[in-house]
């Protein structure tokens, strides 16, 4: 038997059309909707602002207090190319007392090769003579375990103490290279 | 057949293949990153630390950070270009109106060429996103060089999108005709354009665009998507323009495992019936009818199958069919009410924000598709194919995010308060000591004291007095040999005076050249003796102003820091209950914003419901008549 042909099958097509059509218009908000959005997004924008300000006004608070530039000293670590080493680790020790021990995650490694610089440590010393040593851990060239450490002596002064270590690649012997140096 | 899918994200994804270009260009725009400039030689560390974080996708960290260091002023190497990436930051963050104020100010001031361009890129960037289309061009026409990195081919992408938005296809199409470039930009831009020109009704035209990306050798999954909606979109105006071309053979490019698959079933379901193949129009909507019922497309198969039965004169399935779709559409609309209630009484983001995964990386919200099925999640992620609530959900989220981390400062801020605290107490403590070392002495006098002495020794060197740097015991000796002297002449005249003077002048003649032997020794000494004392003297003199000057800073440091931390607390006070407010104004907008999504739906479900009754209804009057025939 052969069904007659009904007007309703033929709308459900012209439906099928404008239901395809339609799908994104029924996610649209209404007028209304935009407008409130609109409303909470500038209070919005206005409480970030503020926040951002206070946790501005707390982090200075906090360094000014906790590190005054007197006994200050910071440990920055940046990576230049960096091909013949993977960082995995840092360990940093101040005067023979490990005062930070770093596990890297991914993201962070890659951020450090796009140029990003650590603040590995911020502390205290008084002024007068003191030895930095840093170990870095990670794999070397062929995908070898490789460890090496590097010393750096430093007279505290008056003025806060800014060191950079710094893994780059010394191409002539195709070896990674740690420097640590001293920032005025 | 097909690899089952999530629909919910099947479905978001359709709306950006309808929404086109807006959307194409927002997938794009949501990763600042991307924009980050190339790494330079760093030179200021802390500079180095603000892109530390950024790169890491981290960028309220980034954005404290940077405004932190430039008020100590420590990112003086780099004031334009942290003033660059405050911007974008800001922009980053939702803050338009920051960024754009930021902008502003950096093209007013004498900045280098690149700076100027990259600045009114990013505003037009800003105009475009608010939908400030003649601004958007006018900044874009005043970029002069090409901008670094990925952010030309964006440029570009911008402008073709800019010139859309304004409805001027034919300016867009020929910048796109002269675009070499064979990477994602350019493909987003011609696919852009081409959902642009067909929705315009020059579907030659439109078709030709689509058609470069609907061929396209995809290289990752982003291209195959796009790939994908290209040939949808192509098939959809097939579709609909009901000529001689076959839709099929272009939705058949469409991946059967891609997100858009849904939509292409659907699609190539009624190609097939178009071309009076019912049969084989049965193949896609069986399959789809299987899937979640949450999608459209799903929906739609549902009174689609049917259909084709009737088509093939299968009268018994189809009422079948009919019959089951009414239910199942009854089934979802009640699903719909309990999710509407659900969401109404409030805390659902809360709830799916707990499942997301740490870190605020761009594309985080299709982390969302792993929803538990409860009524309040069920349709979520549904619902963030709407860019509106995509935004009010990445505010919320951040609000709460803040909020946490304001909370972690509140309890710094009271350790803070304990240590000024303890500070004080201690020089409270020190400070009789202290001022009893202060009055007990007598710097001045000793100062004194020892500029005699340097006296005293110039004028026994300038003489050669060696006597004068006599040991007690030799000067005993030269004050007896003194005495011996006295009674000498005191003595009268003869052999015995003449024996002791004799003996006296010995003993004075072996003292004198002992005393000259030791002088030089002795002067050297005594010099190196008196400049150790002028030293300690000074050394005594800067720690003895260091105690009375810390006695006058501990105060009022303790106190200084002291007032910072009552007023930051009082802000801290100040701002919590506001977050609190705000996120819950943005949970009630987005909520809104869900209930008429949801309502939408709904009115769709009832629409194809209805539809199924009088297909079915007309089915059994067919029976009817033709059983009584």
């Amino acid at each position: 038997m052969k069904p007659k042909s009904h007007p309703m099958l033929f709308a459900a097509r012209l439906f099928t059309a404008f239901a395809l059509l339609a799908v994104p218009l029924a996610a649209v908000p209404s007028e209304g909707d935009t407008a409130n959005l609109k409303t909470v997004d500038q209070d919005v924008q206005a409480l970030k602002k503020q926040l951002i300000e206070l946790n501005r006004d707390l982090f200075k608070l906090e360094e000014e207090l906790l590190y005054p530039a007197s006994t200050q000293v910071a440990v920055f670590l940046s990576v230049d190319v960096g091909t013949f080493f993977a960082l995995d680790s840092v360990t940093l020790k101040v005067d023979d007392k490990e005062v930070a021990n770093y596990l890297y995650t991914d993201r962070e490694v890659q951020a450090l090769h796009r140029g990003g610089v650590q603040k590995l440590y911020l502390g205290n010393l008084k002024a007068g003579s003191h030895e930095i040593v840093a170990f870095f851990t990670g794999k070397g060239p062929h995908e070898r375990d490789y460890r090496r450490g590097t010393t750096l002596k430093v007279d505290k002064t008056v003025g806060a103490k800014y060191v950079e270590l710094r893994i780059s690649d010394r191409e002539a012997s195709l070896q990674p290279e740690f420097v640590v140096r001293q920032w005025e | 057949m097909h690899q089952r899918l999530s629909t919910a994200r099947l479905y978001a994804l359709c709306i950006f293949l309808v929404l086109g270009a807006a959307v194409a260009w927002t997938v794009q725009a949501d990763e600042p990153s991307r924009d980050a400039p190339a790494p330079t030689q760093v030179r200021d560390l802390d500079y180095g630390d603000v892109l530390f974080h950024f790169f890491q996708d981290d960028y309220f960290e980034s954005i404290v950070r940077l405004e932190a260091n430039r008020d100590f002023d420590r990112l003086q190497h780099h004031a334009v270009e942290a003033e660059l990436l405050a911007g974008g930051l800001y922009l980053s963050l939702g803050l338009h109106t920051e960024a754009e104020r930021i902008f502003d100010r950096l093209l007013a001031g004498p900045v280098a060429p690149a700076v100027r361009d990259r600045a009114r890129f990013y505003l037009a960037r800003i105009g475009y996103q608010r939908g400030y289309y003649e601004a958007a061009l006018r900044n874009l026409g005043l970029v002069e060089q090409p901008l670094p990195g990925k952010l030309e081919p964006e440029r570009r992408l911008l402008e073709a999108n800019v010139l859309m938005g304004l409805g001027r296809f034919g300016e867009a199409a020929k910048r796109l005709e002269s675009w070499s470039e064979t990477g994602g930009w350019s493909n987003y831009a011609r696919f852009n354009l081409g959902v642009a020109l067909v929705r315009a009704g020059d579907t030659a035209r439109g078709r030709q665009f689509l058609e470069q990306v609907g061929t396209l050798q995809a290289a990752n999954e982003e291209q195959a998507s796009l790939r994908d909606r290209a040939n949808l979109a192509i098939g959809f105006a097939l579709l609909q323009q009901q000529g001689s071309e076959d839709p099929a053979a272009v939705l058949s490019r469409v991946r059967l495992d891609g997100p858009f698959s849904n939509k292409a079933l659907l699609a190539l379901g009624w190609a097939e019936a178009n071309a009076n193949r019912p049969d084989r129009a049965l193949v896609p909507w069986l399959e789809l009818q299987q899937r979640r019922l949450l999608d459209a497309s799903v929906q739609e198969s549902l009174v689609a199958v049917p259909y084709a039965y009737v088509k093939l004169a299968s009268n018994g399935q189809a009422s079948e069919h009919y019959r089951s779709a009414v239910d199942a559409y009854a089934r979802e609309s009640r699903r719909i009410d309990e999710s509407i209630a659900a969401i109404r009484q409030g805390g659902f983001l809360d709830s799916i924000l707990a499942t997301v995964p740490q870190g605020d990386r761009p594309g985080w919200f299709w982390q969302l598709e792993q929803l538990p099925d409860a009524p309040h999640t069920r349709y979520l992620y549904h619902l963030l194919a709407s860019h509106e609530f995509q935004e009010g959900l990445k505010n919320y989220r951040d609000l709460r995010l803040m909020q946490a981390n304001l909370s972690r400062w509140t309890d710094s801020l009271e350790a803070f308060g304990a240590m000024i605290e303890a500070r004080e107490i201690a020089a409270t403590q020190r400070e009789p000591r202290r001022q009893e070392m202060l009055s007990g002495t007598d710097l001045a006098a000793l100062a004194q004291r020892q500029q005699e002495l340097a006296d005293r020794f110039a004028q026994v060197e300038a003489k050669r007095e060696v006597a004068a740097l006599a040991s007690p015991q030799e000067r005993a000796q030269w004050e007896a040999l003194a005495r011996i002297d006295a009674a000498l002449a005191a003595m009268p005249a003869g052999p015995q005076r003449d024996e002791f003077a004799e003996r006296a002048r010995l003993l004075r003649g072996a003292l004198s050249w002992e005393l000259d032997r030791a002088y030089k020794v002795r002067a050297t000494q005594t010099g190196r003796d008196l400049r150790q004392t002028r030293a300690a003297l000074a050394e005594a003199g800067t720690r003895l102003a260091a105690i009375g000057e810390a006695g006058d800073l501990v105060p009022r440091n303790t106190q200084g820091f002291a007032g910072r931390v009552d007023e930051l607390s009082e802000r801290v006070a100040r701002i919590a209950p506001l977050i609190d407010a705000t996120a819950l104004a943005q949970e009630r907008a987005l909520a809104d914003l869900a209930v008429t999504e949801l309502q939408a739906q709904q009115k769709r479900l009832r629409s194809y419901s209805t539809q199924a009754q009088f297909a079915l209804a007309s089915l059994y009057d067919g029976a009817t008549a033709g059983g009584g025939r």
